[in-house]
């Protein structure tokens, strides 16, 4: 910690958070809010005259609520920077503590939030991990029964800077305890609560045994466990110590812990997998080793940094294997816990992981991007033949576009990250996106769809989510109709209507049109217009008549592989509880619908020429009949 | 008729991977190149053994110059595995990188269609006919060039946030840790002493 507040290239910011981040690669702002001290950083010396003082108590977050802070505090006294806050939600404003300060006048109640925007290269995510609440367990009674304690709690309790200076007493009386028992997988492992395993509990547990045992000789400690998970470097020889040390191993889950109301001990219910019965022993404390959960603002995160989740709210890596230390947002790193439990050697190894990963950007003067961009064709913009549009800049996440009445849009490259909202958006197919222009799509569609159509159900997929979706439904062998075709555009918001009528016309069984979780869109708001534009065919498709199922629409990120194997096979579901007369009457029925609603697209630039294309590739496939 | 300037012979390469058993365990891949080999502009389909591999991606290499392709199709794995291999294969063989066009045939046919061999190969050979109809339009485009703002920001000051502040700063990067509570330190700090060596965590 204090190696980083020395760091002469390193410029620590506290009590500050992150609002916004604009830009791309290389070229990040950000814009933080440094939240009000109301204690002068440049002035405060630390000296904590404030505090002494102050007659205001609440409790501290930094020790776990265990003990109180003042309304002047640091949350601890090793704290870096050494600056004093005042928690103005608990301040009485008798200003005792502008007084102590005197000549310093480090205390300025006049303090305002202050944002600043930042220009950076690269940014790293380390936002950390939170603790399970094990209070919605009323088997454990943590809450209920005062010497019923968190593993963190024990933290505080058993560290010499901590509420007790290092006194591990019960809350109930005071008293050192003699027994112990230490609860592994408490909110973890628990398919009612976290599937996953934390990783660093069973060495944690060991860890506060061996501790308080090198402390307290005579203390009776017992772990419970369902398994011993010691697989890192000198892990299982810790083990090994704990064990030689007296520590008492238990195999079992306990299922319960009763208190006799007079001792306030504890009685803990539990199989020994080992002796094959079930026992109950007592003890006069209990320390539950809690789940490592994701933090409670992790959703906000997400957006504002736009790095998406995989299940339960862990930040996604671009790659397991190949990739780990990369978010899919090109210049965005992960680093620690917040990328899925780790413990401190691997939090730090992760943390230099991503500083290499972003020096590999930041030591470079220039870096590439792929060009996918959208691109105006101005001869087809309205704008430029006088009329009133703009749809284009509206639809853009980025404020790329520039519009103005009487000019041709036009797309500020630098600025566009390619999502093809716009190309989709405009009513005039003014615009094209590079690598995935409608020609380009139109003639895979035609491929996909040449054969048997009204077999196939088509599939568009966003690249960053639901192709990924599909990637990991193969990884894990998640089997699905081989009737599925997939086309893969960058986001949702490419998915042109024109598309999904031009699917249809050609006979496609069904259509999927799938995309990122709006929170996990890698193009700001581009899940957004794809979903309005989705919900608008829906309704068209209603109208038509169309039968229900056919034309589907949902939302996969790339770690729910299962739920795409799932939505296909549903999909197929449908295609085969339609008797096939009547889906071949039903396409032609809606044929010279789809037929209209598609036109437009033939007026595209080259689209011509992908259908002649297109032609003679049928007739390759499935012969002159086409 | 699709070419760069709408006039160039299309002459597309196919190269369709067998990922030892990947895919060749559940299809034949000899069988999709055949087919792709009927399609309109290919010139040349076969199979690889292991298109990643230097092997196969000198027979790609190769075979730009042999065949004069100028659109080349790789029926392999996910694009988010190999895209990136194989643009800079072609491009190593004179030929833009944009003109190279993959179909999944491993992470979305073969591995997911395991008991279905006979669906999984129609469902490759369309796979690759949509591929191919896609490189038939693709067009050469050249890579964007950024600036480079030469400075960092670490978002959360526990000990990954610290230990990638101090690894960019000791790489002369300056650099912003950003932390929401009043002192950096995080969880770590909260802790007695840490596994397995015993220490201090601060």
């Amino acid at each position: 910690m204090v190696d980083a507040a020395r760091h002469p290239k390193v410029d620590i910011r506290t009590y500050t958070e992150v609002e916004r981040v604009d830009g791309y690669v290389g070229n990040f702002k950000v814009l933080l809010r440094e939240k009000s001290r109301y204690v002068r950083a440049d002035r405060c010396n630390g000296c904590g005259e404030c505090a002494r003082v102050c007659p205001i108590e609440v409790p501290n977050y930094f020790d776990m609520n265990l003990a109180p802070r003042k309304a002047a505090y640091v949350p601890m006294s090793q704290a870096v920077p050494l600056v004093y806050n005042i928690d103005l939600d608990a301040c009485i404003h008798c200003y005792k503590c502008v007084e102590a300060c005197g000549k310093l006048e480090a205390i300025d109640f006049s303090m305002k939030d202050k944002l600043v925007w930042e220009d950076v290269g690269a940014i790293i995510v380390a936002t950390g991990f939170s603790h399970f609440d094990p209070s919605v367990m009323p088997e454990y009674g943590y809450g209920r029964y005062p010497n019923v304690i968190t593993a963190i709690e024990m933290e505080r309790l058993n560290n010499t800077a901590g509420p007790t200076a290092g006194n591990v007493i019960r809350p109930s009386d005071g008293t050192n305890p003699r027994r112990l028992a230490i609860i592994n997988c408490v909110g973890s492992r628990d398919k009612h609560f976290n599937p996953w395993c934390s990783n660093f509990c069973c060495m944690y547990g060991i860890k506060n045994a061996v501790l308080l045992k090198q402390t307290y000789p005579d203390m009776d400690i017992t772990i419970y466990y369902m398994d011993i998970r010691t697989p890192s470097k000198g892990y299982e020889e810790f083990y090994d110590r704990a064990r030689e040390m007296g520590i008492r191993f238990i195999q079992g889950r306990p299922s319960m812990i009763t208190e006799d109301p007079e001792t306030r001990n504890l009685f803990v219910h539990s199989e020994d997998v080992t002796l094959g019965r079930v026992i109950e022993r007592e003890y006069d404390m209990v320390m539950l080793n809690q789940a490592a959960v994701p933090q409670p603002d992790v959703d906000t995160t997400s957006s504002v940094l736009n790095v998406t989740q995989s299940p339960g709210g862990w930040f996604m890596e671009y790659h397991p294997k190949l990739r780990p230390i990369d978010s899919p947002n090109d210049g965005v790193f992960l680093a620690g816990a917040c990328q899925g439990v780790k413990d401190i050697p691997a939090s730090v190894a992760q943390g230099s992981a991503a500083a290499s990963r972003a020096g590999r950007i930041l030591h470079s003067d220039q870096w590439e991007i792929e060009p996918i961009v959208a691109v105006v064709w101005e001869d087809r913009c309205v704008s430029a033949q006088g009329k009133k549009c703009g749809i284009c800049a509206k639809a853009c996440p980025y404020g790329a576009i520039e519009y103005e009445q009487g000019k041709a849009a036009h797309v500020v490259t630098a600025k566009c990250h390619g999502c093809g909202g716009c190309v989709a958006e405009c009513p005039h197919n003014a615009i094209t996106q590079m690598h995935f222009t409608d020609a380009q799509i139109l003639a895979q569609l035609h491929a996909l769809l040449a054969e048997r159509p009204e077999e196939k159900i088509l599939a568009f997929r966003c690249h960053w989510c639901s192709y990924g979706g599909a990637d990991l439904a193969g990884v894990s062998h998640f089997e699905y109709s081989s009737n599925e075709r997939g086309l893969r555009v960058m986001c949702s918001a490419r998915m042109d209507a024109d598309f999904i009528y031009e699917a249809f016309r050609l006979g496609a069984g069904a259509v999927l049109y799938s995309g990122c979780h709006p929170q996990d869109c890698n193009y700001i708001t581009g899940q957004r217009l794809g979903a309005a534009r989705a919900e608008r065919l829906m309704k068209a498709f209603e109208k038509m008549e169309m039968t229900p199922g056919r034309f589907r629409v949902e939302w996969i990120s790339a770690a729910e592989g299962d739920k795409y194997a799932r939505v296909i096979n549903e999909m197929q579901a449908v295609l085969n509880s339609i008797p096939k007369e009547k889906l071949m009457e039903e396409i032609e029925r809606l044929r010279p619908e789809m037929e209209k609603r598609a036109r437009r697209l033939r007026e595209v630039p080259q689209v011509e020429e992908a259908l002649e294309y297109s032609r003679q590739l049928e007739i390759a496939m499935v012969g002159e009949e086409a | 008729m699709a070419g760069d300037n709408g006039h160039e012979e299309l002459r597309i390469g196919v190269y369709v991977c067998h990922c030892g058993s990947n895919i060749a365990g559940v299809i034949d891949p000899k069988a999709v190149a055949e087919y792709a080999m009927t399609l309109p502009g290919v010139v040349r389909a076969t199979d690889t053994l292991y298109a990643c591999a230097d092997s196969g991606q000198n027979l790609i290499k190769q075979e730009i110059k042999e065949y004069k392709l100028n659109r080349v199709v790789v029926a392999a794995c996910s694009v988010r595995m190999h895209e990136l291999t194989f643009r800079a294969a072609v491009s190593e063989a004179g030929l833009n990188p944009f003109l190279m066009e993959m179909a999944n045939i491993r992470e979305q046919c073969t591995w997911a269609h395991g008991h279905d061999p006979e669906g999984a190969l129609e469902k490759a050979k369309d796979l690759t006919a949509s591929a191919v109809a896609k490189a038939a339009f693709l067009t050469p485009l050249q890579m964007m060039k950024v600036p480079v703002t030469k400075r960092a920001m670490v978002v959360g000051g526990g000990v990954a946030g610290i230990s990638a502040a101090l690894d960019l700063g000791a790489q002369g990067i300056e650099t912003i840790l950003v932390e929401k509570q009043p002192t950096i330190g995080g969880t770590m700090a909260q802790l007695n002493k840490t596994f397995p060596t015993m220490d201090c965590s601060i």
